[in-house]
Parts: structure tokens; C-alpha cells; sequence
């Protein structure tokens, strides 16, 4: 043969190919490390353009502090940034059409619905970029990983995320010898209580982004589940949904009106301000928009904590927040030293919004936080950390359950009971609604 | 073997002796006459013409059919044939029967209604009066103000707790105060909801209407008109058997039109209700936005979407070969 020694040959070569791949990978980590950690930017970003698309915030004020911050690291690293805001629902059509074009931004916002694990083939390995942050500020709170994770790899930095607390009107309940909303039954307690005097509660049964949290949070702190940990299997089907179920046919009966049936993501903003809510389940926007619309309804507003559930389980659905940065882009380098400087940034962050970003950063979500450890009234906040969970819970925040989520299956759940249709019925619709979004994505 | 034209002994030697090939064929002489140039030249003029279509509706619709006969999705570049597989999957959804039956009520509901107050507002905008220009310039104000903003306002309007119109319906005695039974909650009641975004796109879209009539209504000679009228003809006989006959190629376009952007409009739905309460609202086009943009699946979402063709196809057909039977 005119190969005696293949193997050797081969091994030899490979072992050289090994050895400088390991070198050069090495060589690269250890220096973006030490970038990172130093906060200096390398001499090749200098002069490049970075393209940021993120969502309107809620906080205008958020917007402003990022635009700034935004400008400001460009102007220090010799980067020109350009800031593009958009509604947030628009985004996953924006990054359909720049994944298509195989061109665009180069940082991109999620909002909710978290495209990573659709997408994860054409993005950014920021593998890197997470454990530096994870590593400087104390790791991650639990469930950051769960919508940027993919096999092992890391496609996102998580920003922050967006509580929806029971905001309720402790001037009603002293009025009326009710206890604070600690529990699912003391709420129902208070709704019951309220609605004859024309404070009723409300919570959306409707297809907006409140139902899918709202009822989420309840069914999962009665125990309910809704996939499996591998997030193949929906896990509707049970014993605690059908109580969840139950319990939220009574909570409607007993204490809304129709409207709910109606409501956007700001309705029941509208609801509290104008003075008739006795309690709601929403973001503190809610509260904070009262300071000057209604100062009576400020004053009086108190957050709490998630109800816990019969066995005192709390759970609370948040919608994460997280950058994404396609493999396409051309200025990778700058993509990483942006988002590591962002968060360093996170604090700033947090007070910009006013509280109404809440950390990933374990170091970040340390009592006391930037806002919320000073007002006496939000200091409760501080807790959430511990208790939340993304959609699919306790499974990780797959494509199919973002599926299940934008079809707004589990609000529509809700909403058959709370309308006259049997838990059985509702329940059996409701399974074989997951069941064939599940088994379409498992095909493909 | 072609027969001989010259019928002559010699004439038949010499062209026996021609190469086949340097004898023109009949086609090729047929390409020399005027009239196949003047063909080709009139073919030559819609090229262009033919070529955008292609581009933009031919090439487009195709790519549409591949997707929807595969498992592509918006985080990958690589699909595989599955066939009907999506179609079959849309039709396992309560869901997409649902949005089927709400796409034609929507259609044609919104279809009367916009023909009625079409009709109506094209006959007041042809009388003589005080004012008129301006009246003919904020007609069209719904239909040219951008979308987005028009139906926020009318989300407003349905607001459940501040709604104008409950306002409105609540001083008039017809209705009773906030949080009483009679308080309709427009966008949280199904039949309510459906019917307040039917109402929404009909507000928005029949001053099209009413300009596309006016065109017509204005197209019909005057002296026709006369005549019927000194015939003793009335105002329904000379609108029935004298304008709508004249004016109907331009009837079928617009129709065709407001038949189109009404079946794939999905602004009102998407911005009032998302399709719900339930599946109440939920149209074809608010469907396969959902699931092909949003959820990332794009062969479902193409396939939920091309639902609609056959639906229009032999509508569309019916309507362009009624205007070539009656030789306009």
C-alpha cells in the first residue's frame, strides 16, 4: 500500500490542528476575558457601526436613559450606535424579515416572545458573554437560562424582566375588615366583599399579554403545570388546573363584571385609576401612572406579594426581556463589549425605569434594590426574584410553548369556564389544542 | 415533403437540389408578415406589464405554495416537502374553521353594508349643494388616515368602562349605566365583538365605495338620464335598468377590490381583539400572521393563509367573465 502509517499520519495532523485550534480559541476567550473585566474596548471596534433594535418601553424615561447610555459607550469606544425603537409585537416579523435578508441590526430586543431557540442556528454564541456577567455580579437568578439556552449554548443576555403584583386598595379592605391579598382565597374573600359595593376586581380573560401571565401565575401556584422539565409534554391535563379552573370560575362569578372579556394590557390600568378596582394583577405601571391621574387611588394602593395557592405555593409568570444578535452580523466583537457594558449597567437600568425592571443579576436582585428597597410600598418586589417562572413552567420556554402562548390557548381555557363551559370540556379542548402545537414542532 | 409551388419540371430540379435548411418554412415566412409583427410588437409593449406581475404577484404566490407544502420556519433555511401536511394540520384546528366561518361573515356582511352606505353617500355627493367640496374631502378621511391610529380611537370608543358611544346610548335612556346588564361590552361580548370590528372596517372602508360609484355615477351621460326621465321612468326603474347596467365593469372592480383588501385585512382584528374573546374574532389572515410570523411557522401559517384562493378564485372568475359577456 502506498500508506503504511494512515493513522499516524492522520493523528499527527490532527493533533497540530487540535493544539492550534485550542490555542487560538484560548488566546481569544483569555482576551475577551480580560476585555470584559478591564471594560475596555479592543482596538478593532474602533470606527464601527453597531445597530441596535429594541422594543418601546413602557417607562419612557427607560428609553431615554438607554438611548443615552447607548450613545455615551459609542462615543467612548469609537462606535457609532444607532438606536431604533418599535411597538414590541412588531418585532418578531422585524427579525422574520432580517433573517431573510441576512442583514440588519446587529443587537436585537425580545420581548415576551423570545425567538432563541428558533433562531439559535443563525445567532450569536453569547455563551461568553453570560458566564462573564453570571461570573462578576454572583451567576443568574434560576430561571434567566430557560429562554436562551440551547444545547449547552447561550444565544441571549437576559436584561430584566416585568412583574405583574397584586396592587390593591388598602382603604377598602380596612373599610371593610378585610385581610391583605396573601392568598388566591383571601383575594376571592376581598372580591367577593368588594364587588356589591362597586369595587369589583378584574383580571383580563381575553387574548392579551396580562391573561397569559396572570392566569399562568394562579394555575401554577395551585400546583398546575404546563410541560414537562424536557418541554416536550404538555401537563394541563391535572388535578390542580382543574382546581385553578374551578377557583377562577368562582373568582369571576363572585367578583368581576363581564368587561373582563374585553380588556387589553392597559384596562385594567384604566380600572384601578378610576377608583373602582378593589384589586388588580398588573404591573406597577399601574400604580405609578395613578401618582398623577388619580392621587387618592396612589395613596391608597398597596402591593403585594403572588397569592399562594391552597398549599401555599407561589409562582409568579414574568415576561422576560433579552438581546439576541444574529450570526451575520459584522460587528460581533462590538455586539459582545455592548451587551457586557449593559450589564454593568443593569443598576442604572433599574433606577431609570423606576423600579419597574427587575434584575437577572443575582448580585442585582440583593436586597436592598436600586427604587424598591427605599419606597416602603414596593419593598415587597424584592421577593419575586425566588418565585418566578417563564411560560411553560417547569419546562424551558420552547418555541412550542411560545406557540401555546401567542395563540392564547390557556387564557382561552379560562375564559370557556368562566363563560359556562364545563372544567372537563374546557380542559379536554385545552389539551388538544397543546397536543397538536406540541406534536407539530416535534416534527419539525 | 413540402409540395412544389413553382409547378414547373425545372423549378421542382433546383429546389430538389436546395439544402432543406435554406428553404424558409412556413413559420418562419408566417414571422415575416405584418401581422405577426405587429403581434409581436404588442406583445413586445406588455412585457413589461407581464413581467411585474410575475415578479410581484407570480414569483410571491408560488414561493407562498412551496411554503405551504413544507415545514419551513422562520429560524431555518432548510425545508422538506411534506405535502399537504399543513393543510391537513389547519384543518384539525377548531380554531381555523372558526376563523373560516368569521372571514365570510366578515366579508360579506361588511359587503352589504358597505354597498348600502356607499350607494347612499355617492347619491348625496352628486346632489348640488352648500359645501360640497369640503364634504367630498372629509368623506375620505377614514380611508386615508393611517389605520393604526383610526382603530385605536375606536378602540377607545369600545372601551368597556369609557366607552363613547355606551355614553351616548346611556343619556339617550337606551341602555343602562356602567356595570348594569343592558351595558354592552362591545369587544368582550362574541357577537358584540365581531360585529364592532365588521363596523370598524365598514366605517373605514366605504368612502371607497362612494368614490368608486361616484366615478361610475358620474361616467353616465346626462342625456340618457333625461330621456328615461321624460319617459316617465322613476328614480329606482332609471338606477336599476339604466346606471347599474352602465356602470357595472366599474361595480365588479371595486367589489373585486373591497372583496380583496377585506379578506386580508387584519389591522382591525389584530389592533381591537387579537381575534378574541375566544376565537370570536379570529379571521384567516389574523391566523396565519400568528402562527406563520409569530409562532415562527411558516408552512402553516402559508398554508392557513392560501386557504383564501379557492375561496376567491371562482368568485374573481365568475365576476371577470360576466364583464366579458356583457362586451364592455
Amino acid at each position: 500500500m502506498s500508506d503504511q502509517h494512515p493513522v499516524q499520519t492522520d493523528h499527527a495532523s490532527h493533533s497540530r490542528r487540535r493544539f492550534l485550534k485550542v490555542a487560538g480559541a484560548g488566546a481569544a476567550g483569555a482576551s475577551l476575558l480580560t476585555m470584559l473585566d478591564a471594560r475596555q474596548a479592543p482596538a478593532q471596534i474602533k470606527g464601527t457601526t453597531l445597530r441596535i433594535l429594541t422594543w418601546s418601553h413602557f417607562i419612557p424615561a427607560y428609553d431615554v436613559w438607554f438611548d443615552k447610555f447607548s450613545a455615551e459607550w459609542g462615543d467612548k469606544n469609537g462606535v457609532k450606535v444607532k438606536v431604533d425603537h418599535i411597538p414590541h409585537l412588531e418585532i418578531p416579523a422585524r427579525m422574520a424579515a432580517e433573517y431573510a435578508a441576512g442583514a440588519g441590526h446587529d443587537i436585537i430586543n425580545n420581548n415576551s416572545t423570545i425567538l432563541a431557540r428558533l433562531y439559535y442556528k443563525s445567532l450569536l454564541d453569547l455563551t461568553d458573554v453570560f458566564d462573564g456577567l453570571g461570573k462578576k455580579y454572583g451567576g443568574w437568578i434560576p430561571a434567566a437560562k430557560s429562554p436562551i439556552e440551547v444545547e449547552g449554548k447561550i444565544y441571549g443576555i437576559p436584561q430584566y424582566y416585568i412583574l405583574l403584583p397584586m396592587l390593591w386598595r388598602k382603604d377598602l379592605f380596612e373599610a371593610n375588615g378585610l385581610k391583605p391579598p396573601d392568598t388566591w382565597e383571601l383575594a376571592r374573600v376581598a372580591a367577593r366583599t368588594l364587588k356589591p359595593k362597586g369595587n369589583p376586581t378584574g383580571i383580563a380573560f381575553s387574548h392579551c399579554n396580562d391573561a397569559n401571565l396572570v392566569w399562568r401565575s394562579l394555575a401554577y401556584s395551585f400546583g398546575a403545570t404546563e410541560a414537562d422539565p424536557s418541554g416536550d409534554n404538555p401537563t394541563i391535563d391535572s388535578k390542580e388546573m382543574r382546581e385553578a379552573l374551578r377557583f377562577a370560575k368562582a373568582l369571576f362569578d363572585e367578583g368581576m363584571t363581564p368587561e373582563v372579556f374585553s380588556w387589553d394590557d392597559a384596562s385594567d390600568n384604566r380600572f384601578l385609576a378610576s377608583g373602582i378596582a378593589g384589586w388588580i394583577h398588573d404591573a406597577i405601571s399601574a400604580y405609578r401612572t395613578t401618582e398623577s391621574t388619580n392621587p387618592t387611588v396612589f395613596k391608597n394602593t398597596y402591593v403585594g406579594l403572588e397569592p399562594a395557592g391552597p398549599s401555599g405555593k407561589r409562582v409568579h409568570c414574568v415576561a422576560p426581556i433579552v438581546f439576541l444578535s444574529w450570526k451575520f452580523s459584522k460587528n460581533p466583537q462590538a455586539v459582545k463589549e455592548y451587551l457586557a457594558a449593559l450589564g454593568d449597567a443593569d443598576k442604572d437600568g433599574m433606577i431609570a425605569s423606576t423600579g419597574y425592571n427587575m434584575p437577572f443579576l443575582n448580585d442585582n436582585a440583593k436586597k436592598p434594590m436600586p427604587i424598591l428597597g427605599a419606597d416602603p410600598k414596593l419593598q415587597v418586589l424584592q421577593d419575586f426574584p425566588k418565585i418566578v417562572a417563564f411560560f411553560g413552567y417547569p419546562g424551558p420556554y420552547t418555541p412550542q410553548i411560545q406557540e401555546v402562548g401567542l395563540q392564547f390557548v390557556l387564557p382561552d381555557i379560562f375564559t370557556r369556564v368562566a363563560r359556562g363551559q364545563s372544567v372537563d370540556d374546557s380542559v379536554k379542548w385545552g389539551v388538544g389544542e397543546y397536543r397538536r402545537i406540541f406534536s407539530k414542532h416535534k416534527k419539525a | 415533403m413540402t409540395a412544389p409551388l413553382g409547378g414547373g419540371s425545372e423549378s421542382t430540379t433546383r429546389a430538389a437540389a436546395q439544402p432543406i435548411a435554406a428553404r424558409p418554412s412556413a413559420a418562419a415566412r408566417w414571422w415575416r408578415t405584418n401581422t405577426s409583427r405587429r403581434l409581436a410588437f404588442g406583445y413586445l409593449l406588455l412585457a413589461p406589464a407581464a413581467l411585474y406581475v410575475l415578479l410581484l404577484v407570480g414569483i410571491p404566490f408560488l414561493f407562498s405554495l412551496y411554503l405551504a407544502m413544507s415545514d419551513a420556519s422562520v429560524g431555518d433555511q432548510m425545508a422538506t416537502f411534506v405535502g399537504l401536511a399543513n393543510f391537513r394540520a389547519a384543518w384539525e384546528m377548531d380554531t381555523f374553521w372558526d376563523a373560516l366561518r368569521n372571514s365570510v361573515v366578515f366579508l360579506v356582511v361588511a359587503a352589504i353594508f358597505k354597498s348600502i352606505l356607499g350607494t347612499s353617500l355617492a347619491f348625496l355627493l352628486l346632489q348640488n349643494f352648500k359645501g360640497k367640496k369640503l364634504v367630498r374631502a372629509l368623506v375620505v378621511i377614514p380611508f386615508t388616515l393611517p389605520i393604526t391610529v383610526t382603530v385605536l380611537s375606536w378602540k377607545w370608543m369600545y372601551d368597556s368602562q369609557f366607552s363613547v358611544i355606551n355614553w351616548g346610548l346611556h343619556k339617550a335612556g337606551l341602555i343602562g349605566g356602567y356595570g348594569s346588564e343592558s351595558w354592552p361590552i362591545w369587544l368582550g361580548q362574541p357577537h358584540l365583538a365581531l360585529i364592532a370590528c365588521i363596523g370598524v372596517n365598514v366605517w373605514r372602508s366605504f368612502p371607497f365605495s362612494a368614490i368608486v360609484l361616484l366615478a361610475g355615477f358620474t361616467s353616465v351621460p346626462t342625456e340618457v338620464l333625461d330621456a328615461a326621465r321624460v319617459d316617465g321612468c322613476s328614480f329606482f326603474q332609471r338606477f336599476r335598468h339604466i346606471v347599474t347596467p352602465m356602470i357595472f365593469p366599474i361595480l365588479i372592480i371595486g367589489f373585486l377590490f373591497d372583496t380583496v383588501f377585506t379578506l386580508s385585512d387584519l389591522s382591525v382584528v389584530y389592533v381591537l381583539t387579537q381575534g378574541g374573546p375566544g376565537s370570536a374574532t379570529m379571521i384567516l389572515p389574523m391566523l396565519a400572521y400568528q402562527i406563520g410570523i409569530q409562532a415562527g411557522s411558516l408552512g402553516r401559517g402559508s398554508a392557513i393563509a392560501l386557504t383564501l384562493v379557492p375561496l376567491l378564485f371562482p368568485a374573481l372568475f365568475l365576476m371577470l367573465r360576466n364583464i366579458k359577456r356583457r362586451d364592455w
